[in-house]
């Protein structure tokens, strides 16, 4: 009714125009299309490649099939007909455009619908997703020809063949000196010493160069500087960030991890490979865990974690697909999130589906054996131990585990002899009635209490116990003789605990226990919980019952019992429901340990036939006994597990163990929105990139690493056309200061196209056909022409050329932060090399008003050693940014940052004079360089360590007053600002 | 395909071009198109305000308590009408409805309701600008804050101050154009990713300035250990390295991002002689220091931080944002645990010293191009938590304009009965940045930066100049 009346209201604004259409179809030509193609194409059309919902309004059969909530018209019915509810916003649901069209647009439509909805336009729009894939970085990998041009190196064949073309001429080779620093810098991130320069400058072999390279790439340090851009590239930090910025101690392995890697020089696919999905393609190397703090690198916002899980969920996982195909594939997918790329071929079920690998993880903590041989014994015994639990006779009956339980029965000596612990003082912390019976064992009597804990002192006349044994017996008085006395004849001990009380003492010691065995445990109440010190866990036996039971309790090692000593046993019943012991007695022994631990009556029955004699069911019932327990000994000794703060199937973080059964289902989100799910994503990645599968194949059942191998799959496939192309361009970025392609993040339309594409193509082959080696390229690129040039000034490439694209000569290059730290530390002679390891606080912490610590950088005391490695071993706080890092542009890790930027400010200038930093390690250097003896050697060698040349007379004596006036730790403070250091040609 | 202001930075300010434009570009000083005449510093239009101080309530400040006016509560007190299931960032059960504690009486010609906790604001009502229905997409705190400073719910992107001071660089080359003044009991939620510049050039990122400090900028000079770091030794040193950067860079003329470091030597020395003068606070009369409450204990500190901005706004500082209150459970405006006794204290803490930064804008005529914005990360529920305290709520709260370009007395939006969702006139960080840029002179939609492939804009994808609160 109210859309009818709505039209009566607008009849006589419509009057003049439905008077002047003469048909129908120019009713819908002149009035219609005009505002569907307005307010609806941009999200349901052929033309935008966007059809939300699965609905089309661009042409006939799109609005009649209609998308996923029906058709989308009724002709004649504009009340019944969805189109026309969503533009008049009446339902909340369904509201759209998100801003209402005026009410003469929506008139026009309420009419066109009651007529009949006439639509001329029958045949299905050209889509343009055809050409969609018809871009750079998109198109299949060829090799390109390298241009025939008379140069050795293939990388100068591309670069001069452009240069002619632009009439333009390469530089000539930079000198020895500006060489060595240059790349000592690039592959190091460190300043070489003047020792380096001078035997490389005196170095007359013709390929002293070539080896120069190969020693800078076969040292560590390599490893350590390539390490930092990749990191800045995924925003790795060592804190969550966010309104908690809490500290993670174990992300340091993950660091430690991409620096060996690299140093390594595994294949590229194998990088990717094992940073997504290690525990899936190489479970048995427990080592490379920590490949997977890669998925955990970035940001962690524990607050919503707790209180808003789902837009936590949602938002954590977004930010891990930004961080995988901006990283490996240089692709903008969460520009999909909320709608289909406008630029490149992504559709918004793409996205989602690439949400659908991570559906399943958990960010946490991840525990691993760092040596993978621990691992395969832990594996092991594991597996042992739970064949013997679920009496798994193919396992336990192999030959040699029957021969375990062999070797166990032939150590057995003859059955211990257990003494009785005669109770002294035995009393009921809940005013029970205990009473001491002829045979030494204590009945419970009257009214049962909810829960009992009682406390037995007693002595020994053995001088070493090596276990203490609880004997729960049967009595007449108890519900069903016991030896409980709840209803059903069951009781629950929560805690065993023991002191030693030796004579005159004031206080008990603890003993510790280091395992516990019964002879028969009720199914999930086993003995072990009488020992775990949760007083929520405990033993028992139901529903044996009416007979009686022991548990034997070991101390970690055995107990010297002095004359006097007094034993004191305290038994913990906490359940309730009256679950208490009914009647009990303890005793003790002096029996090696092997001896004591308590067998089930089954297993003891066995041990009373001779062995050629068991049938396989008794076998199997000594053997599942006696197993178990080995294999708890076992993994008992192994070497404890060390932690990576990564993601994966299962992590432990501070809401405890975070697994799911199921990954999460994720749907389609209706303009990226929580509160509007659509059809259910399954696991894939973008679906234009043909051969490689848009969705991935799994089996209906599937272990949830399988979606993130897939993505790595799909990722390091040799025809994917972006993933070559996309490490190629970083590589050439972090020689040359700027990409083939400037946007390393960014290969799609809104990015930059590349200056010189067969170059980056014929790199991107190279590295793939060489075993994805980066160190490969770094020789291709570094022993070029175009890597050697000089950096020197040239007037006509001002104009022709101002951002050296063409690369006519090399780009000067600011330090960046990290390279600045070091080479300070390394010219004062303070820099300590070690590596690896637990990253260094480069600040002292105070406690917050909340989790997060104060942290104070300018407290830290520079004196400590661990203040002097490199600043890849630094912990980097996310939300609480080291001020001189800061200052010299070291990114906020919030984000990604493939590139790092650069700022000159007064602040920044303030920070590189008077920060404590620089100011502490100038009077290190001043010290250092105080070993010469006058004051010109001690300026002299002041500036060989720092700018790598001889002063030129004048500044030897400008310097040199300087120090005179105002001492040698002026000269040092105004080189480690002068731009000569700051700057590497 | 580029607007020419895209790339400003990354074009203009690349390593190989030249002249004095770009110089001023690295450096962050007014760029030549805001120097323009007739946009009066504006970049896309002209401009009405020229600098900005933003109150920070930092916690979630409560609209019912303060500013949005709900008999509702008093009727509806003690009933169960809110949402049966938690919503998401909620951090207890949902309680029964609960009244203001606290009285609320009309002040100014407009009549404008205020609660008791706030008598020094009510008396200038009449000259502020309320957005009544301001709403946000987060209950929590960290995601809701980085929401109002960055628009944006997570980290890593850049805040309101750090994109007018790449928009608009420098008033005054000798103080930092972008001061942050954080509570001296501690750090917002997010720490100091709240005033990050993000992906934009370190310059633009906010100056943390610790107000009662004897060092308010740290390093701007050498600690007193460092002797060859002070006084002439200093001077001198300085000198020299100036001279020799010259030398350096006289051969590498193409370089300005040489010539930008040696400039930014030359403002640096400028900023050590007047930095000092302008936070010296003894300069003020013992009568202003009385009035911003520095002579009292609970306004101490709040106080201090705005009669410091009045003094960096006044000397050429373009953006100045105070905080009120530290991150955590307590000396903050999240008050979960009983409303009567928690929200008066911080509330007295701000009241008297914003009333008086804002008479002593209007009486230097400092307010004729300043903007003054209080604000908060969201509102708080009108439901108890336990039962005296209020929960985080997303779904409306208070901000308030005034100064240049600002309409005295206007309002707009409003609130639902309860005050727990916007009624009509919602607006969202978005659009109050919208509306502050556009004071500026800039136009949020041409306000860009290009980074990981993406134009990143303050207001992402929305964003409209509410045009119901200008002048």
């Amino acid at each position: 009714m109210k859309e009818i009346l709505g039209l009566f209201i607008f009849l006589p604004l419509l009057a003049p125009v439905s008077s002047s259409f003469a048909d129908e179809n120019a009713f819908f030509r002149d009035a219609v299309a005009p505002i569907l193609s307005k307010h609806c194409y941009d999200c349901h059309s052929h033309a935008a490649g966007l059809m939300e919902g699965g609905l089309t309004l661009d042409w006939q059969s799109g609005w009649k099939k209609g998308g996923t909530r029906g058709p989308a018209i009724i002709p004649g019915q504009p009340e019944q007909s969805l189109l026309i509810k969503a533009v008049q916003h009446t339902d909340p649901d369904l509201q759209m455009p998100e801003t209402r069209l005026s009410d003469q647009e929506i008139s026009v439509l309420v009419r066109w619908v009651k007529q009949g909805a006439i639509d001329p336009r029958h045949t299905k729009p050209a889509s343009d997703t055809a050409d969609a894939t018809d871009w750079w970085s998109l198109k299949s990998l060829q090799r390109p020809e390298v241009p025939a041009i008379h140069v050795d190196n293939p990388v100068d064949a591309f670069i001069q063949n452009r240069l002619k073309a632009a009439n333009v001429s390469a530089s000539s080779a930079a000198d020895r000196r500006t060489l060595i620093r240059r790349l000592t810098y690039d592959l190091h991130g460190l300043q070489p010493t003047i020792a380096d320069v001078e035997a490389f400058v005196n170095d007359e072999s013709p390929d002293a160069y070539r080896r120069l390279v190969d020693r800078l790439l076969d040292d560590a340090h390599y490893g350590e500087r390539w390490a930092r851009h990749w990191f800045d590239t995924i925003h790795f930090a060592d804190s969550h960030g966010f309104e908690h910025d809490v500290f993670r101690p174990h992300a340091w392995r993950y660091r430690d991890y991409v620096i060996q890697r690299l140093n390594a020089d595994i294949p590229w696919s194998q990088f990717i490979r094992e940073q997504l999905a290690v525990d899936f393609f190489f479970p048995e190397r427990t080592e490379l865990i920590p490949a997977l703090g890669f998925l955990g690198a970035g940001p962690y916002d524990q607050s919503a974690a707790a209180t808003a899980p789902k837009s936590f969920e949602y938002l954590d996982r977004d930010d891990l697909v930004t961080q995988t195909m901006g990283a490996f594939v240089s692709t903008t997918a969460n520009c999909a999130r909320c709608h289909t790329h406008k630029f490149d071929p992504i559709t918004q079920s793409d996205y989602f589906a690439l949400q659908a690998v991570f559906a399943g993880i958990g960010k946490g903590d991840i525990s691993f054996d760092a040596d993978s041989r621990i691992a395969s014994q832990r594996n092991h015994w594991e597996a042992l131990k739970t064949a013997a639990q679920n009496q798994n006779s193919e396992l336990l009956l192999l030959p040699e585990n029957q021969k375990l339980v062999t070797e166990w029965e032939q150590n057995r000596g003859s059955q211990p002899r257990w003494e009785t612990l005669e109770p002294d003082i035995f009393v009921s912390t809940q005013g029970a009635r205990l009473k001491r019976l002829p045979d030494h064992s204590i009945l419970s009597e009257t009214k049962p209490p909810e829960q009992e804990t009682v406390i037995v002192t007693g002595s020994t006349k053995l001088s070493t116990v090596t276990a203490v044994r609880l004997d729960l017996l049967t009595d007449e008085s108890l519900p069903h003789k016991g030896p409980g006395r709840a209803q059903n004849g069951n009781l629950h001990l929560s805690e065993f605990e023991l002191q030693s009380f030796p004579e005159n003492a004031s206080s008990g010691t603890v003993i510790p226990i280091r395992r516990a065995t019964a002879d028969f445990n009720q199914d999930g109440w086993t003995i072990e919980h009488a020992i775990d010190g949760n007083p929520k866990t405990a033993w028992g036996i139901y529903p044996k019952v009416s007979m009686g039971h022991y548990a034997v309790f070991e101390p970690e090692s055995p107990l010297k019992i002095e004359p006097g000593t007094r034993l004191v046993v305290t038994l913990k019943q906490l359940h309730g429901g009256a679950h208490i012991i009914g009647r009990f007695k303890l005793s003790v022994t002096d029996s090696p340990n092997l001896d004591v631990i308590a067998l089930p009556t089954e297993a003891e029955t066995v041990l009373t036939i001779p062995q050629q004699q068991r049938t396989p069911k008794q076998q199997l019932t000594l053997a599942s006994t006696i197993l178990k327990y080995r294999a708890e000994q076992e993994l008992k000794q192994l070497p404890g597990q060390v932690k990576v703060y990564a993601a994966g199937a299962e992590a432990v973080n501070e809401r405890g163990l975070v697994k799911y059964s199921q990954p999460r289902e994720i749907h389609l989100l209706a303009r990226g929105d929580l509160e509007k799910p659509r059809e259910v994503i399954p696991p894939g990645a973008l679906s234009a990139l043909t051969p490689l599968p848009g969705r991935f194949d799994l089996p209906e059942s599937h272990p949830e690493s399988a979606r993130r191998a897939a993505l790595a799959d799909w990722l390091a496939d040799s025809k994917n056309p972006l993933t070559w192309r996309s490490i190629a361009n970083r590589v050439w970025h972090y020689h040359f200061g700027t990409g083939l392609c400037d946007t390393p993040n960014d290969f799609g339309r809104m990015g930059g196209t590349p200056s010189h594409p067969e170059l980056l193509d014929w790199l991107a082959c190279e590295l793939r056909d060489h075993n994805g080696s980066l160190k490969h390229l770094h020789r291709l690129i570094c022993n070029s022409h175009t890597y050697r040039q000089s950096s020197a000034s040239r007037s006509e490439l001002v104009k022709l050329d101002p951002e050296n694209r063409l690369l006519a000569r090399m780009s000067r290059r600011r330090l960046d932060a990290d390279s600045y730290r070091d080479a300070v530390l390394l010219v004062s002679g303070e820099l300590d090399l070690k590596q690896g390891g637990p990253g260094d606080a480069h600040f002292t912490t105070t406690p917050g008003p909340q989790v997060t610590p104060v942290l104070h950088y300018d407290q830290f005391d520079l004196n400590r050693p661990d203040a002097h490695r490199r600043s890849i071993y630094r912990v980097v706080w996310r939300g609480i940014p080291d001020p001189l890092m800061d200052a010299l542009d070291f990114p906020d890790l919030g984000l990604l940052a493939p590139t790092r930027g650069f700022s000159a400010s007064p602040l920044q200038s303030l920070v590189l004079l008077n920060n404590r930093f620089v100011l502490h390690f100038a009077h290190k250097l001043a010290e250092r360089a105080a070993k010469s003896e006058t004051i010109p050697g001690q300026v002299r060698q002041i500036i060989l360590w720092v700018w790598l040349r001889e002063p030129t007379t004048e500044e030897l004596n400008q310097l040199t007053e300087l120090a005179q006036q105002h001492g040698l730790e002026s000269v040092c403070r105004l080189v480690l600002n002068s731009n000569e250091f700051l700057f590497v040609e | 395909m580029y607007n020419p202001l895209t790339r400003r930075e990354m074009l203009s300010c690349s390593g190989n071009s030249f002249g004095a434009a770009v110089l001023a570009c690295w450096l962050g000083s007014e760029s030549s198109k805001a120097a323009e005449p007739d946009l009066n510093g504006g970049l896309h239009h002209r401009a009405k305000v020229r600098r900005v101080i933003q109150l920070f309530m930092n916690g979630g400040a409560s609209p019912m308590d303060t500013f949005d006016y709900k008999p509702e509560l008093k009727r509806l007190h003690g009933q169960n009408l809110g949402p049966k299931e938690k919503p998401e960032g909620f951090t207890a059960a949902v309680g029964s409805v609960m009244k203001s504690p606290f009285e609320f009486k009309q002040y100014g010609e407009a009549g404008r309701w205020v609660s008791s906790v706030f008598p020094h604001q009510a008396q200038i009502v009449d000259e502020l600008a309320f957005l009544m229905a301001m709403t946000t997409k987060t209950n929590v705190h960290g995601p809701a804050s980085y929401m109002m400073n960055t628009g944006f719910m997570l980290p890593g992107f850049p805040c309101l101050g750090a994109w007018v001071s790449y928009a608009l660089g420098n008033l005054a080359d000798n103080l930092p154009t972008f001061v942050v003044l954080p509570d001296s009991r501690g750090l917002p939620y997010n720490q100091k990713a709240n005033f990050s510049c993000g992906f934009l050039p370190a310059k633009h990122q906010g100056t943390l300035v610790n107000a009662a400090s004897q060092n308010p900028i740290p390093d701007l000079f050498a600690d007193a250990q460092y002797k060859f770091a002070r006084g002439s030794a200093d001077r001198d040193t300085v000198a020299l390295l100036q001279q020799m950067n010259r030398q350096h860079a006289a051969s590498r003329p193409e370089d300005s991002r040489l010539e930008a470091r040696i400039a930014a030597g030359e403002l640096a020395a400028k900023m050590q002689l007047s930095a000092p003068e302008a936070f010296d606070l003894s300069r003020e009369t013992k009568e202003t220091h009385e009035a911003y409450g520095l002579n009292q204990k609970e306004t101490e500190d709040f106080g201090r931080r705005c009669l410091l901005g009045r003094r960096l706004l006044e000397r050429g500082t373009r953006f100045v944002q105070v905080w009120s209150g530290p991150q955590g459970a307590v000396n903050n405006w999240d008050n979960h645990g009983n409303i009567q006794t928690e929200l008066p204290p911080i509330a007295k803490s701000v009241d008297q010293p914003i009333a008086t930064l804002f008479r002593d804008l209007k009486s230097r005529g400092l307010l004729e191009d300043t903007l003054v914005i209080w604000t908060t990360e969201f509102g708080r529920t009108p439901f108890a938590q336990g039962s005296l305290g209020r929960d985080h709520n997303r779904g409306t709260f208070v901000t308030w304009l005034a100064g240049a370009g600002v309409k005295a007395g206007a309002s707009y939006g409003k609130s639902d009965d309860l005050g727990y969702q916007t009624a009509e006139g919602k607006t969202y960080c978005y659009d109050l940045h919208a509306t502050i840029l556009h004071l500026l002179g800039i136009d949020h939609k041409q306000l860009t930066f290009r980074t990981a492939g993406i134009d990143r804009r303050l207001t992402d994808v929305h964003g409209h100049v509410v045009q119901q609160i200008l002048s």
